[in-house]
């Protein structure tokens, strides 16, 4: 119910500017109302298993978007791994004998989420529609543009997105890498050292 | 997960004692299935980055999402003695080696920090490849010898070494009595600790 109303609440211009279709309007609200119902389950095991349907939606959109790699890395990690991550850790837990289905609201929280929500919906009219010809991303596009214009012609790659990633801010992408192997390592060493001997 | 609340009412102490890996025909003959696609979409999808969407990263998650598939169908602790700690972070480490020693080369050959085109004078003969088709190639071999390794030798880690303890083995236990009796640093207390609780 609340769902609903703010989503209308929060998407009435933008959802007229940019001429929204139901298959968005419909994710969009499942997305929201997988968000909501993660935070209000008391059970733990059904939090994480909307969690991964949330995961699930937003890859939808990210796919929805044209922005496939997203979509990709987001079922694959976000719905995935992090959803097998999430099961083994509370298999390690207990659960709280209650019998309560949802947690109890914290409305001061609710309250603060709604401001944020609420400046951050202000700022919505300022965005351009998507897809726009004119917005700023496509108008004044020098970086984007040579990437888009060029790609192809030195890298021979396909998909820009790898051409960005692994050729143009190669450095980036290197130290990306670092920092997740560092991260891997650092958390094998802090809670796997009796089992983890590698 | 789903124990019914009366394991929760019988004694002081809540303990899951419900063994988390059991084995289910179900799960055993789906993830048979499902198993060689998902491998060979991961492959693809990682050997396939410069072309359509995707790359190191997804494949990676997607592969490392294989052994997990495969940990929870047929054990956990099976699955780490067949897969070994040693190969998992050697792995990671072999990944970071390859993108490294990818990028430091040309800075050895008077160019700069992954500029694959610095490969073109030396290799360009013997492998018959234009110079724009060293940064195509260079990519490729990041993303597959570099990202996708790291990724998913540090997903399959992380997984080993949270899922530690969830499936007690006889084995884990004796190794962590040897250490616990051989250092003398503070695991001896908590060892001792965990011993006088059960």
């Amino acid at each position: 119910m609340s769902v609903a109303a703010g989503a209308s609440a929060v998407g009435l211009l933008p959802i007229q500017s940019v001429g929204i279709t139901p298959v968005e309007a419909s994710l969009f609200v499942f997305v929201l109302t997988t968000a909501v119902l993660t935070a209000l389950f008391r059970d733990v095991l059904a939090s994480i298993v909307i969690f991964a349907a949330y995961s699930l939606g937003l890859a939808v959109i990210y796919t929805f978007y044209r922005a496939p790699d997203v979509g990709l890395t987001e079922a694959a990690i976000g719905a995935g791994v992090t959803t097998v991550f999430l099961l083994l850790t509370i298999a390690k837990t207990t659960r709280p004998a209650s019998d309560a289905r949802f947690e109890a609201i914290n409305w001061p929280a609710v309250g603060i989420c709604g401001l944020f929500v609420v400046v951050v919906a202000v700022t919505l009219p300022a965005f351009p529609a998507v897809g726009d010809p004119a917005s700023p991303i496509l108008t004044t596009a020098d970086v984007s543009g040579y990437y888009i214009a060029n790609a192809y012609d030195e890298t021979g790659a396909e998909n820009a997105v790898t051409a960005v990633l692994a050729a143009y801010r190669g450095f980036d992408t290197f130290g990306e890498a670092i920092v997740v192997f560092a991260a891997g390592v650092a958390s094998l060493l802090v809670f796997g050292r009796e089992v983890f001997t590698a | 997960m789903s124990s019914d609340p009366a394991d929760n009412d019988t004694g002081g102490t809540i303990t899951r004692q419900r063994p988390v890996y059991t084995e289910s025909q179900v799960i055993m003959t789906t993830v048979k299935a499902v198993i060689p696609f998902v491998l060979t979409y991961g492959l693809f999808i990682t050997f396939h980055g410069t072309g359509s969407p995707g790359g190191g990263f997804q494949g990676g998650a997607l592969i490392a999402s294989v052994v997990l598939m495969m940990a929870f169908a047929f054990g956990i602790e099976s699955t780490r003695e067949w897969l070994s700690n040693r190969l998992v972070v050697g792995l990671a480490t072999l990944g970071v080696a390859i993108f490294a020693g990818i990028a430091l080369v040309p800075m050895a050959l008077g160019a700069n920090f992954l500029e694959y085109t610095a490969y073109y004078p030396v290799l360009g003969d013997i492998l018959g490849l234009k110079e724009y088709e060293f940064v195509k190639y260079g990519m490729e071999a990041v993303e597959i010898g570099g990202i996708a390794f790291i990724v998913a030798g540090v997903l399959m880690g992380l997984f080993f070494a949270l899922a530690a303890g969830v499936t007690p083995s006889d084995d884990t236990e004796s190794a962590a009595d040897t250490d616990a009796a051989s250092n003398t640093d503070t695991m001896t207390g908590d060892t001792a600790a965990e011993e006088v609780n059960t």
